[in-house]
């Protein structure tokens, strides 16, 4: 039983290697069932993303051979020659190729570490292995693993917790004020791209209602219909001000759309209920005054920019934290490997049973009376053979439970025959 | 008794540090250990209070000593209760609250009664109507709402300024959202006055059945009023919005100020209140 990783990201190849050697779903499958020989290859999976191609395979060799089986395989199933991205693969094996991919789910080896996609990408790379039959024992053990170490990441460190791009941020902001966006409401002014994307971020997070304001009516509708919103005149925007609890603001007009009057009338409407404007326009469109009276909250472009900053020094401050995380889960899994190993069961059982024979036969010896040599060894040879035979059939389901993974069963079989004490 | 008290403290201590562990590091496993010792340090807590009673065959509600001892006791069922009976898991509330009622238990473990004597003889006279525990029970526990509305208070101030000043630190993630604080600290306020309009209500009973006087001139009836006032003004001036923000939160940290006034200060100004 043995783990290696090799593969190459967006830190040691650039985009042309990257693209030439990605997978496609089907190329993956079909791949996977070629990598899979049973013989150097037991188990494979194949990470395959914008950022990354990784092999991740259990083998039955020395690492260099199983190495240059995948070095061979990822040139003939991508078409691509050795010498175009050999200098850029890197390879781990065992405990580093454990570690390896509990760092990928965990997204510490992302470009934007702490981005969640990449664990969904891991978990879809696991499906496709699953369904080509490529994922066996150890995978499944390690994949599972590495989903959990993920989940404790994320739950136990503030990795995640900041947003880092700025359509993200409304997200972020919302949560901070309003603590869950359950049934807010969203007024996008101007139907930008990125006003779009936060609606976006805004909608799945909870948001229950959007309207938009565009001084194109038609520009407004296309959007509106996207997230079932409604559109608001454009010149009477100051009256449903008040309904809106995230403002963003992406106009590209030459002065403020929004003014601190509006803002002052629209928050006396609202009983005080605070609210938050995003201002992606540059010029800006939001009076920066509304941002000194109570309750209202304005983000310009540069506080935005200035917040992501700290933020990802923050997730790299939290990186560190998660690193420990990583550690001790790869102990735990290693633990949990050398436990899985069957041999040592099948042995002291095959062990216990030939020993009873034996120590019955000194028992009873006497009773036999004399033997010749040759009687000897044939009254022993009938005992072993008999519990062998006896023993057989439990050590095939005891294999058995063991490819599948069910080590409750083994557990069970090593107390019904005492193999504990 | 000495010794349920000091595991009192010991689990306390115990429940401070994995709040606090838990707060920063938003560590799940320590959470449960907390709230293990808190509800162990109660536990032990409720008993020591219950052996008090029964030994020294008073409520154990009288002198300084006790006074720390029941305080640390209000906060922490004001925390559990918390818990138990709202939706808010705050873990930033008990990395606030548990390091407060440790200190609090260590006080009332060192504290000496110099009042002693005089005690004994008021505790004749107070022991002679429920009326007396009944007043000074009611105002802890309005005290440790208030300390509530404080804690939320000062966590809606950090978060709002910085929301303002747009630089989040480390502990902007951790601490609960602006409308959640803001909730805790208008029901934790309301909730707060009533028992102190009670309080102060059966303290003027019992003096009135005492010695026929509703009012004293004593210091610390008046910071007591000033107080009542204050929170009277912080509710009405939450209740006619929906919304008060930052303002409101400075009442509520003001308040608390008055409530420390009230409870050390009259002291210091030589009030006929024995205790705290």
């Amino acid at each position: 039983m043995s783990l290696l990783l090799v593969g190459l990201n967006h830190k040691t190849a650039p985009v042309e290697v990257r693209e030439r050697l990605a997978f496609t779903d089907e190329a993956c499958s079909e791949s996977l069932r070629v990598l899979v020989d049973g013989e150097v290859v037991r188990e494979g999976l194949i990470v395959s993303t914008c950022n990354r191609v990784e092999v991740l395979a259990e083998t039955n060799a020395p690492a260099a051979e199983s190495l240059d089986r995948i070095k061979g395989f990822l040139s003939q199933a991508r078409s691509i020659g050795h010498a175009d991205f050999v200098k850029h693969l890197y390879s781990h094996e065992e405990e580093r190729a454990v570690r390896h991919i509990f760092r990928v789910a965990s997204s510490l080896d992302s470009m934007v570490v702490g981005e969640p996609q990449v664990l969904g990408q891991v978990r879809h790379a696991y499906s496709l292995a699953l369904a080509a039959g490529t994922a066996g024992r150890v995978l499944n053990r390690l994949v599972h693993h590495a989903f959990r170490t993920a989940k404790r990441v994320r739950t136990e460190t503030g990795i995640a917790a900041s947003a880092v791009s700025i359509s993200y941020m409304a997200v972020e902001l919302g949560r901070k004020i309003f603590g869950s966006l359950k049934g807010s409401t969203v007024l996008l002014v101007g139907a930008g791209e990125m006003a779009e994307l936060s609606a976006q971020h805004l909608v799945s997070a909870g948001a229950a209602k959007v309207m938009v304001t565009n001084r194109t009516r038609s520009t407004a509708e296309k959007l509106a219909a996207k997230f079932e919103g409604t559109v608001v005149e454009f010149s009477e925007m100051a009256k449903h001000l008040s309904s809106a609890d995230i403002v963003i603001c992406s106009t590209g007009a030459g002065s403020y759309v929004i003014t601190a009057e509006m803002a002052r009338e629209s928050l006396g409407a609202r009983r005080n209920r605070p609210s938050f404007f995003i201002d992606i326009s540059v010029p800006r469109n939001v009076d920066p005054a509304i941002g000194e009276i109570n309750n209202l909250f304005v983000f310009d472009i540069d506080d935005l920019e200035s917040v992501i900053a700290s933020n990802i020094r923050e997730r790299e401050k939290e990186a560190e934290r998660a690193e420990l995380i990583i550690e001790s889960e790869v102990m735990q899994f290693q633990q949990a490997l050398r436990a899985m190993d069957i041999g040592p069961t099948i042995g002291a059982l095959r062990q216990k049973m030939q020993d009873i024979a034996r120590a019955e036969l000194e028992r009873q010896r006497h009773r036999l009376g004399p033997l010749t040599p040759e009687q000897e060894r044939a009254v022993e040879s009938l005992l072993i053979s008999t519990v062998n035979k006896i023993s057989h059939p439990v050590m095939h389901r005891l294999r058995r439970s063991y490819d599948t993974g069910s080590e409750e069963n083994i557990q069970a079989w090593r107390e019904i025959f005492g193999l504990e004490e | 008794m000495k010794l349920i008290l000091l595991m009192t403290l010991a689990a306390y201590v115990v429940a401070a540090v994995h709040y606090v562990v838990a707060f920063m590091h938003k560590r799940r496993s320590s959470e449960r250990v907390a709230f293990m010792s808190l509800a162990a340090g109660f536990a032990l807590h409720t008993a020591s209070l219950a052996t008090d009673w029964i030994e020294d065959g008073h409520y154990p509600l009288f002198g300084l000593r006790e006074t720390f001892s029941f305080l640390a006791w209000t906060l922490a069922v004001t925390y559990l209760l918390s818990l138990v009976l709202t939706r808010y898991r705050t873990l930033a509330l008990g990395s606030f609250t548990l390091p407060i009622v440790s200190i609090l238990t260590f006080m009332a473990m060192v504290a000496r009664d110099k009042t002693a004597i005089a005690s004994s003889e008021i505790t004749r006279s107070a022991g002679s109507t429920w009326l007396f525990p009944l007043h000074t029970t009611l105002l802890l526990f309005a005290y440790a709402a208030f300390f509530v509305v404080f804690a939320a208070s000062v966590m809606y101030l950090v978060q709002e300024r910085e929301l303002r000043n747009k630089t989040f630190s480390a502990f902007f993630h951790r601490l609960p959202s602006l409308m959640t604080v803001n909730d805790i600290a208008t029901h934790a306020a309301g909730i707060g006055f009533t028992l102190l309009t009670l309080g102060v209500l059966t303290g003027m009973l019992w003096s009135s059945e005492r010695d026929g006087r509703l009012w004293h001139n004593d210091p610390k009836e008046i910071f007591a009023s000033l107080t009542w006032l204050l929170y009277l003004v912080l509710i009405l001036y939450r209740s006619t919005a929906s919304w008060r923000g930052r303002r409101a939160a400075w009442l509520g940290v003001i308040g608390f100020a008055l409530v420390l006034c009230t409870f050390f200060g009259a002291r210091l100004l030589g009030s006929y209140h024995v205790f705290g």
